[in-house]
């Protein structure tokens, strides 16, 4: 047996926690957020919108979680093993309750990893738990996950939003986490106005230690210009959204501060292999050399650092030698030339609304296609359309922008375009549906990392995107919030540490 | 139509329509009555329909959006199967028209709840917000509108000529911004954002101020514009000359002016009640109020079916109620009308 186990000093975050406490008791601590998107439910198991998770994130735990340096760390589970062969994982739970004052106990991990898994549930992201064969409770405190085959990616996929532990009776009885989620998170959930704010309350028994603010209010707004009025005024503590023009006036004011981090975003434009003249591996590299994506990451996306192939810039999974294409439009001529596409060439370039960064940059690429003799027709598409019939379906589109939001684990990034079915650039290459395939499966860590960089240097050289970059999260807080962090990679809200001074 | 109603109204002043026949009577209202519950069905139903295939029509469904962009095709598949979109278009309509004759609006596809609940959340702060501004719009118009028609041509009257032509002129979304910007960033008086965290309180009907007031001001101008029309028209009436004459006091004219010239205005009032309704998505969208305007654009994006059909048969019914108030309205304003054909 390969042993891993953690031990966490409880007492000196429960210490931590008083101290904190005892600083702010003077205050009203309650910190309000404003996010610009929101969640379609509460319920972990039935969306895969990245707002749900950020929210959730305070009300729920899960059994291992990503700490700031982007690390895999023990959460309710206080200690895991892994069996030799990867195929089972043993859980040690901690000793905590859920909001409803239930105990957590071994049945609730086996419940809720049942429900995600069972067909009618409907989860988005049941695919990710798909090599598990059972859950069973060795004892009270104990789980055993046991897995038809290996799975390296099931810790992240454990430590992510959807792998939320809800507790078992609230799930036998047909609770509506939804709308009245549950959970043993830091903040019980208070109330819930759609279009408005989700009201959060300080959970005294967290397991972490209680944390310093008394509550949290998530309020919903989608105007940046807005959220900036009320960070200015007061009224917001924290801001996700900052718009270019006012990035100078959050910089300039003394009340306020600008966060800019590394996001885990790979931003692209997708471009459909099923077509004409861009089945051809050549024309793909042309029009990645045609784009100078520098200036489209500062364009449209407040800048940010250029990728080369699918994987977000400063990743530990980015491989060493693939550089981004740069700019080189006589390369870009040159190589069009050779594969015989005709001047004029005319692209139909499909552009999601409302994600305003996305048409914007798909009108620099147009720019820049025009110079090689390329003619990008934009088309802007609502969602939903953009999901079924560009996204999906159809595959309704030459070039189309969007951004893939960060994954823990390269399986989660990769497996789209591994996947046939799932693959909208219609690329279609064995090779490295194969080379993805075994990654996947592969437990030895050095192995695995080798066949990713392959597939990845692959993926440059068959260049099924026009690759843009990694942009920056940015976001703004007032300058009296200390200890607010976003989750890497996950985006998720963490206000366990935070205070207000 | 109107003449059949009058038994039925018994309206305030000593103009009662000569008795006829008891019976007759009550046949007739119970006709126009059921005429009237009878249009409204067969509206309803048309406009549910059309709705029904058309929300349906548009390409993707609640389990994409969902789904968004990790989710497998089998994935896709089986949340369908959940969600109830699997079925053929024939079958869910007519298995919905089942669920509403039994007075069940089915459940919210985003929200996971009957459609009910989350109408119910929503319509307090679309009615006090429609409300407030109805109110304002009739004030203010009304107040206007007879001043000024009473002394045309005076600075008054050119006054409201200017409000008007520039409330009428400039979107109403433009005037919310200069408020927000004004008494919200500025002044400090109202908060940026719509309502407290816990949604529509008394103490928050205040924050509504703001938005009431933009949605009244292009409502306001058409009415001053109208009831100033009407005034002047009236103005001009025998009676007027005849009252003046007898030495009749000016508010007095007034009075009987603005008597005369309400049934006139009536309809229109009416009708801006209806068109509220969808002023009310631009401003709530304008200052983020969780009302029903932020519902039906947040439900059509996610393709929440049974909502989009329940704010329609909403809308419906408020349309068709106002209007029938309307109805009575003016033939409580107009003693004429009720005269006996």
């Amino acid at each position: 047996m390969l042993a891993v186990s953690f031990h966490r000093n409880l007492r000196a975050f429960a210490l931590a926690a008083c101290l904190a406490t005892l600083g702010g008791s003077a205050l009203a601590q309650t910190l309000t957020l404003a996010m610009s998107a929101q969640p379609d439910t509460l319920d972990p198991q039935v969306t895969a919108a990245t707002a749900a998770f950020q929210v959730g994130k305070s009300i729920y735990d899960t059994l291992v979680e990503v700490n700031q340096a982007g690390e895999i760390v023990p959460a309710l589970a206080a200690a895991y093993t892994v069996s030799d062969d990867g195929l089972t994982y043993t859980f040690e739970l901690v000793e905590t309750t859920f909001h409803d004052g239930t105990p957590l106990d071994a049945a609730d991990v086996v419940a809720t990893l049942d429900r995600i898994r069972a067909p009618e549930t409907g989860s988005p992201k049941a695919t990710e738990f798909q090599a598990i064969t059972g859950v069973t409770a060795a004892d009270d405190r104990t789980v055993v996950v046991t897995l038809s085959q290996p799975a390296p990616a099931l810790l992240a996929t454990l430590a992510s939003g959807w792998g939320a532990i809800l507790p078992s009776e609230k799930l036998a009885a047909g609770h509506d986490f939804g709308n009245q989620p549950v959970g043993t998170g830091p903040f019980r959930f208070q109330g819930w106005v759609r279009d408005n704010a989700v009201t959060l309350a300080r959970n005294d028994a967290y397991y972490q230690g209680a944390p310093a603010l008394e509550g949290v209010v998530i309020r919903f707004v989608t105007d940046s210009a807005v959220q900036l009025q009320g960070l200015l005024t007061g009224e917001f503590d924290v801001i996700d959204t900052v718009a270019q023009a006012d990035l100078p006036t959050v910089e300039a004011s003394p009340d306020l501060e600008l966060v800019r981090e590394p996001s885990g975003l790979v931003l692209v434009a997708a471009l459909n292999a099923r077509r004409d003249y861009l089945s051809d591996p050549r024309v793909r590299r042309a029009i990645n050399l045609a784009v100078d994506t520098e200036v489209v990451m500062d364009v449209a996306y407040n800048g940010g650092t250029q990728v080369g192939t699918f994987m977000e810039a400063g990743s530990p999974w980015y491989p060493e030698a693939v550089e981004p294409f740069g700019y080189d439009p006589e390369a870009a001529r040159a190589l069009l030339q050779e594969a015989g596409v005709p001047q004029g060439l005319r692209l139909d370039m499909a552009l999601p609304q409302p994600y305003e960064e996305h048409i914007q940059a798909g009108q620099v690429v147009q720019d820049y296609l025009r110079d090689v003799g390329i003619e990008a027709e934009i088309r802007i598409v609502e969602w939903g359309v953009w999901l079924s019939q560009v996204y999906g379906g159809p595959f309704d589109f030459d070039v189309t922008v969007v951004g893939h939001t960060g994954k823990l684990d390269p399986s989660g990034r990769l497996s789209g375009i591994g996947d046939p079915t799932r693959n909208y650039t219609g690329l279609d290459d064995p090779e490295l549906v194969e080379l993805i395939a075994t990654a996947n499966r592969t437990s030895d860590p050095e192995a695995r990392a080798d066949l990713y960089e392959r597939a990845l240097v692959r993926i440059h050289e068959q260049a099924p995107f026009l690759f843009f970059g990694t942009p920056d999260r940015i976001y703004a807080r007032r300058a009296n919030v200390d200890g607010f962090w976003m989750t890497p990679l996950l985006d998720s809200f963490d206000f366990r540490q935070a205070t207000l001074r | 139509m109107p003449a059949a109603v009058a038994a039925g109204t018994r309206p305030r002043s000593g103009v009662a329509p000569p008795a006829s026949g008891g019976g007759a009577e009550r046949n007739r209202v119970s006709r126009y009555l059921l005429t009237q519950t009878l249009s409204f069905v067969v509206t309803l139903w048309a406009v549910l329909t059309l709705v029904f295939f058309a929300v349906r029509a548009l390409p993707g469904d609640a389990a994409t959006i969902l789904g968004g962009l990790d989710a497998s095709q089998a994935q896709l598949e089986s949340l369908r199967g959940t969600l109830g979109l699997n079925r053929s278009l024939p079958a869910q309509y007519v298995d919905y028209l089942g669920d509403l004759a039994r007075a069940d609006l089915g459940t919210s596809l985003r929200e996971r709840r009957p459609v009910v609940r989350v109408l119910l959340d929503r319509l307090p702060v679309t009615l006090t917000l429609a409300g407030l501004a109805f109110a304002l719009s009739l004030l203010v118009g009304g107040l206007l509108g007879l001043l000024a028609g009473l002394r045309p041509g005076g600075p008054f009257d050119r006054a409201t000529l200017l409000f008007t032509t520039v409330a009428l002129a400039v979107p109403e979304f433009w005037f919310g911004f200069l408020l927000i910007l004004l008494f919200a960033v500025n002044l400090g008086w109202f908060p940026v954002i719509g309502l407290p965290p816990q949604g529509l309180t008394l103490a928050a009907t205040w924050n509504l101020l703001l938005p009431a007031v933009t949605l009244a001001i292009p409502r306001a101008a058409q009415l001053a514009r109208l009831a100033r029309a009407r005034v002047l028209e009236e103005r001009g009436s025998d009676y007027v000359r005849t009252a003046r004459s007898k030495g009749l006091r000016a508010p007095s004219v007034a009075r009987h002016i603005a008597a005369n010239a309400l049934p006139g205005v009536l309809p229109l009032v009416a009708l801006e009640l209806g068109g509220l309704l969808t002023g009310t998505i631009v401003v709530e969208q304008v200052f983020g109020l969780p009302g029903l305007g932020l519902t039906i654009l947040g439900s059509i994006a996610a393709r929440d079916y049974p909502v989009v059909q329940g704010v329609t048969i909403l809308a419906v019914t408020v349309y068709v109620l106002v209007n029938w108030l309307a109805d009575l309205l003016q033939l409580a304003a107009d003693p004429r009308l009720r005269a006996p054909s």
